[in-house]
């Protein structure tokens, strides 16, 4: 599902590189978590599978697809195939939670009726079929996180990314983020996510990547988040 | 894509009723701008016409002397007539000629009695279709070999009123150019202020674009409901300024006209169709070239 061969990354010359010289690869259905502390190159890393941002050199491959060397009108094609969950959401503020998941099918022109039947099924997926019609800023934020998870598996992408996703919310919230993107990983979807929530890494007992100063430190298949650090 | 224009219409509507504060003001400044622009329009037209009407007050006058041949003096009406740049070829016979002397001073009739017989001359009244070329007749209708037969002087018996005429052109040439160059540097204001007021309205909405990039949106479905957007904005302002124009014409023409009398202050229909014309040609270009390189500047990958 996921390539990267010899993957560097320097956003400025002189100053030490953001990622280095990074070879990960992640199967199709593999649940995957990212830890590091802030700076180690977790968001650098999700944004180049992305194409947010090219990486210095290497080769990434993402869903089948050479992100590196992709035309910059196929990007759009690239994340129809990505689910992307973040930190802060995301969500648009001036739609209602029903009109936030079915945008992400109206982009990909899906006709009226698919959208009438996935967005329910998938909002009630998430357990929020009775706020359907709520904006996002009568959510709670674990409510709106689960909006934007549904928003990123509506249209059943092969891979999920996450960001920090359960960086804004409690303990008890995040447990829940954590189980749902568990039961989304069982339908097939690669989950990968990028945290330092310690807890819940070392609770969900999966693939451990660690990364310390833009390099892989560590790769455990039923890891923990770390000793000590 | 199949992606009906439908749903292009519709998302413009729907955020033009979410972001109605922001459309609001991107409307009322494209709907002042426009009412500045349209008024001195206007304004111009009427400026535009009044110097017409002076322009065309403009003509040649040829006294002939008595007892002309009827001849020679139909040979050079005929002469006059056929040249192109003439309108109108009119005879005042000496009786004629009288009675509008008596018409003029008829508070004064002692003026009348103290004449013996008839002193004024015949004379032609000539109009010209371009005003501005008189000189050029005048150069020919001097070298008319009928002229001489029936006139006594070239200098003195044909007059045009030279000084007058020229200065009088000088100063609409003048008026005409300010009241352009006024417009123009308004249209460009106008244009300039509109177009921030939409990229100012994009901005604010920054963040619902970097997310339609992110969930797959192509380039071209992100662009094309702002494009709508803007437009339908500029349109609805450019409809209202318009609105306002002709409902104020409607009132302060007739006004105006009661009350400077002195003034032909008119407008025509075909101004009045081609200022709403300007004002929606203007609208549409603003709102999308406005909104176009405001979506392009977030569009960045």
């Amino acid at each position: 599902m996921i390539s990267m061969k010899n993957v560097s990354k320097v956003y400025i010359a002189d100053k030490p590189p953001a990622l280095s010289d990074i070879d990960v690869d992640i199967a199709q259905g593999e649940f995957t978590f990212l830890v590091g502390h802030s700076g180690s190159g977790k968001s650098t890393l999700i944004k180049l599978l992305l194409r947010e941002i090219l990486p210095t050199t290497g080769e990434i491959i993402v869903a089948g697809q050479d992100v590196v060397h992709m035309r910059n009108w196929k990007i759009p094609f690239l994340r129809r195939n990505i689910g992307c969950v973040f930190q802060d959401f995301k969500l648009l503020p001036n739609k209602t939670s029903y009109e936030n998941v079915a945008f992400a099918l109206e982009v990909i022109g899906k006709s009226k009726h698919v959208i009438r039947t996935q967005v329910p099924e998938v909002l009630k997926l998430v357990g929020l079929d009775d706020k359907a019609e709520s904006y996002p800023d009568e959510l709670s934020g674990g409510e709106q996180q689960r909006v934007s998870i549904a928003r990123a598996f509506v249209n059943r992408p092969p891979l999920l990314l996450a960001d920090e996703p359960t960086g804004n919310l409690d303990p008890a919230t995040s447990l829940g983020i954590m189980s749902l993107l568990n039961r989304i990983n069982k339908t097939g979807t690669t989950v990968v996510i990028a945290t330092h929530d310690r807890e819940m890494v070392d609770s969900m007992r999966k693939r451990v990547i660690a990364l310390e100063n833009g390099k892989v430190i560590r790769d455990q298949s039923r890891g923990v988040y770390g000793y000590g650090d | 894509m199949a992606i009906s224009p439908g749903y292009f219409i519709g998302e413009a509507w729907s955020s033009f009723r979410r972001n109605w504060v922001m459309s609001l003001v991107a409307v009322t400044i494209i709907y002042i701008s426009l009412l500045l622009v349209g008024t001195f329009f206007l304004t111009g037209a009427i400026v535009n016409r009044i110097a017409t009407s002076f322009e065309q007050k403009v003509s040649i006058s040829i006294f002939m002397k008595d007892g002309a041949a009827p001849a020679d003096v139909q040979a050079l009406q005929g002469d006059m007539q056929k040249d192109p740049r003439v309108d109108s070829v009119s005879y005042v016979s000496k009786t004629q000629a009288l009675e509008r002397f008596k018409e003029r001073t008829k508070n004064s009739p002692q003026l009348v009695e103290q004449l013996r017989g008839n002193p004024l001359p015949a004379s032609f009244e000539v109009k010209l279709k371009d005003p501005r070329q008189v000189a050029a007749v005048v150069k020919t209708i001097k070298a008319d070999p009928a002229l001489a037969k029936v006139i006594k002087n070239a200098e003195e018996d044909v007059h045009w009123g030279q000084t007058i005429v020229e200065n009088l052109f000088a100063a609409t040439g003048i008026v005409r150019l300010f009241v352009l160059v006024f417009v123009i540097l308004l249209l460009v204001v106008s244009l300039v202020l509109i177009g921030n007021t939409i990229r100012l309205a994009i901005y604010s909405r920054r963040k619902e674009i970097g997310i339609m990039r992110l969930v797959g949106a192509s380039n071209g479905f992100i662009r094309t409901p702002f494009l709508f957007e803007g437009v339908f904005q500029s349109v609805v302002g450019a409809l209202l300024a318009s609105g306002t124009l002709l409902a104020a014409q409607a009132f302060l023409v007739p006004w105006l006209q009661r009350n400077l009398r002195f003034l032909p202050v008119s407008i025509s229909g075909t101004t009045l169709a081609q200022l709403t014309g300007l004002l929606l040609l203007s609208a549409v270009v603003i709102g999308l070239a406005g909104s176009g390189a405001a979506v392009r500047r977030y569009l960045k990958v």
